[in-house]
């Protein structure tokens, strides 16, 4: 098995710079995802790698291979188009045995790959079929089936699941994951929706603008984002910004502005060497804080504020409150355990306290555009970086 | 509690009968305005065709005499040649058509919006002009001492003005040029529709640009290549205009046989009549042929 090599790519769509200068490593095997905003470049490194578009600048390797002049159907890769992109004049068995059939597979072996990859993804007694009587889903399985009947090195996925309502989408992720590992080849995958590229990846590009800005494991990039941008791409977060003040053995104590005159004090632990006097953001995901009405005794102070609650959305397993602290707003998710039976639910307007640990929150060393800053909107809980942030997520 | 049920089942079909009936009732009141006007000028004429083919000629009518002379002489070797030769003309100008527009509707299929409303409307231009007149100006471009001739000497291609009008050259040109966009607009109408991301999907399958059109793009345009022939190849198997102004007289082909047999004296309405049902039988079967093909081809599954 060979991974696949991205050395510093570009391409520039008439002074248009769809992807710039991204280098990569994929390994084999790999289920990798490029996940950004649309516009992000992310289809356009894929259609790359498929042989769709030349890159203006850079190249891409199979291995030893350098694939980057090699015309799309000499290449060992194949797609899984957003639409599915069936051919709706041939049979579902038709379909599959397409590529065989254009490399003149004697018949017999083609009744049986064909047959053996309809079992792989459950369609055996669909082969008769045309495209127009499927489903969405099984439209989906006859076009990873047509795509992996050519044994292609690696399997290119271009929001494969876009299409599909929020039920299908889960039920075909796990059987996405459950084809990769009986396969066994490298999947790249492409998709705007974070909690997709979450849960099937084993590796996320986060991409805006053309550039990878942060590549890992997802936990990495959820717990340890290197940007404000994956930090509020990936999952919700509350971003805080503030100055340092002083530094201790492992954690640093930040003057964070409450945007109404006032201060409140962050101690956070640290994960490089900042200088007293700079200006930091905090991302504090918001299941990580807790609300009290009584204030929590065994704290010291420390990572604690007082707030009022201003929003409730109740959401089943858990509830978002919206909690103001001067003119912030902080979005706090709590997790529901007994919450009828133990204590009564908090309630709009009521006083709470908020505390977290002091390794819950991660230093990021960049300040949003202070146009943008963590300052109050008053048509929505949310401020403007996040909405602007949360805009991209939607699209 | 059954015979309830029952009884509001009749009544309840006994209304969606009479429905059913108003429903009928209307709409062959609004059928009726086209279908009085079809009987009057089409199946009322045909039938006179059909007597008058079984008729005996006269030297400027037809003697109410019952007699096969016409068919007979419809089947020998001379017309039968015509009728050959108007196949051919067809045929010919159906492939050109196919051949020359195919591309054109593929490209103006895959043109920006804006731009595919330009080309078409280039398209249909020649509509707004008369035929008669277009193909006058065909006469005057292609003549002797013509347009195409002068342009020709003067950049020196040629020394002598070529004889292109009054041939079999000129016809095709015509009739090609007439044709072309019945061809065009069915074609454009089924590429328009066209995913061309299947294209994507077939290269990516490992289909080269010329695979992936032999077996994508032509099968999916296959209901357009069967509208765009019907309609070039019907008229253009009668066709008179185009060989009559720029054909020559020793090439026939039947629609000016037919007119000739009515308009030259002594008249032969029989004979008109037979040739015209014999052109027409051959178009009938020649559709059904071509109607099977398209419907086995639209449910062939191979397994």
């Amino acid at each position: 098995m060979e991974e696949i090599r991205i050395e510093r790519i570009s391409k520039d769509f008439d002074g248009f710079v769809a992807v710039n200068d991204v280098s990569l490593t994929i390994g084999s095997g790999e289920l990798f995802s490029f996940l950004g905003p649309s516009g992000c470049g992310k289809t356009t490194l894929l259609r790359m790698i498929a042989g769709f578009e030349s890159p203006s600048n850079g190249r891409i390797l199979i291995g030893n291979t350098d694939i980057t002049d090699i015309a799309p159907y000499n290449r060992q890769v194949n797609t899984i188009f957003q639409n599915y992109s069936l051919f709706p004049h041939m049979t579902v068995f038709d379909n599959v045995a397409f590529g065989l059939r254009i490399r003149k597979t004697p018949k017999s072996e083609i009744k049986d790959r064909v047959g053996e990859m309809l079992a792989l993804v459950k369609m055996e007694d669909q082969a008769a079929k045309y495209p127009d009587q499927l489903s969405g889903g099984m439209k989906q399985r006859i076009a990873i089936a047509r795509a992996l009947i050519n044994k292609p090195k690696v399997l290119l996925l271009d929001e494969p699941l876009a299409a599909l309502d929020l039920k299908l989408r889960q039920h075909m992720l796990i059987e996405l994951m459950n084809i990769h590992d009986a396969v066994g080849i490298t999947f790249i995958y492409v998709t705007h929706d974070q909690s997709e590229a979450m849960s099937i990846s084993d590796r996320v590009a986060v991409m805006n603008y053309g550039s990878i800005v942060q590549a890992g494991p997802p936990d990495d990039i959820y717990e340890r984002p290197n940007s404000i941008f994956s930090a509020y791409f990936i999952g919700e977060t509350n971003l805080i910004t503030g100055e340092v003040t002083g530094i201790e053995d492992d954690y640093l104590q930040l003057k964070c502005p409450d945007g109404a005159e006032g201060f409140f004090e962050i101690d956070s632990t640290f994960h490089f060497q900042p200088t007293v006097g700079k200006q930091l953001t905090v991302s504090l995901r918001p299941e990580k804080i807790a609300l009290s009405r009584s204030k929590p005794r065994y704290q010291d102070d420390i990572n604690m504020l007082r707030g009022t609650i201003e929003d409730i959305l109740y959401l089943g397993s858990h509830t978002q409150y919206i909690v103001r602290v001067g003119a912030l707003k902080f979005r706090v998710f709590s997790q529901h355990k007994r919450v009828y039976f133990d204590e009564k639910a908090l309630d709009w307007e009521e006083q709470v306290w908020l505390f977290w640990h002091d390794t819950d929150t991660w230093l990021i060393d960049e300040i949003p555009d202070s146009s943008l800053g963590n300052k109050e909107q008053p048509d929505t809980g949310v401020n403007h970086f996040q909405r602007s942030a949360k805009r991209l997520t939607q699209v | 509690m059954s015979k309830t049920y029952k009884h509001f089942q009749s009544e309840r079909d006994v209304i969606s009968q009479a429905a059913e009936k108003r429903r009928n009732l209307a709409s062959w009141a609004l059928t009726a305005p086209a279908l009085i006007w079809l009987i009057i000028f089409f199946l009322i004429p045909y039938l006179i065709v059909v007597i008058y083919s079984f008729l005996t000629p006269d030297i400027y009518d037809v003697k109410f005499e019952l007699s096969l002379d016409a068919y007979r002489q419809a089947f020998n070797p001379d017309y039968l040649m015509t009728l050959f030769q108007s196949f051919r003309l067809a045929i010919l100008t159906t492939v050109l058509c196919l051949l020359l527009g195919f591309p054109v509707a593929y490209f103006i299929a895959r043109a920006k919006d804006k731009t595919k409303n330009t080309l078409l409307v280039f398209i249909i231009i020649p509509f707004w002009t008369n035929l008669i007149i277009r193909i006058f100006s065909w006469r005057i471009f292609l003549a002797y001492n013509g347009v195409l001739n002068d342009m020709l000497i003067n950049i020196g291609l040629i020394s002598q003005p070529l004889e292109i009008m009054r041939t079999d050259l000129a016809v095709i040109l015509v009739m090609v040029y007439v044709y072309l966009p019945y061809m065009i607009l069915p074609l454009y109408s089924v590429l328009e529709k066209m995913d061309f991301t299947l294209l994507h999907a077939a290269m990516d399958l490992g289909a080269n640009e010329i695979k992936a059109f032999f077996r994508i793009t032509l099968p999916l345009s296959m209901e357009g290549i069967f509208a765009g022939s019907l309609l070039v190849f019907i008229p253009a198997l009668g066709a008179y205009l185009i060989p009559q102004l720029v054909g020559n007289q020793k090439t026939l082909y039947l629609g000016q046989v037919i007119t000739y047999k009515i308009k030259n004296i002594p008249r032969n309405w029989p004979m008109a009549s037979a040739l015209s049902l014999t052109l027409l039988f051959f178009v009938a079967i020649l559709l059904v042929l071509l109607f099977t093909l398209y419907k086995r081809s639209k449910s062939r599954r191979i397994t």
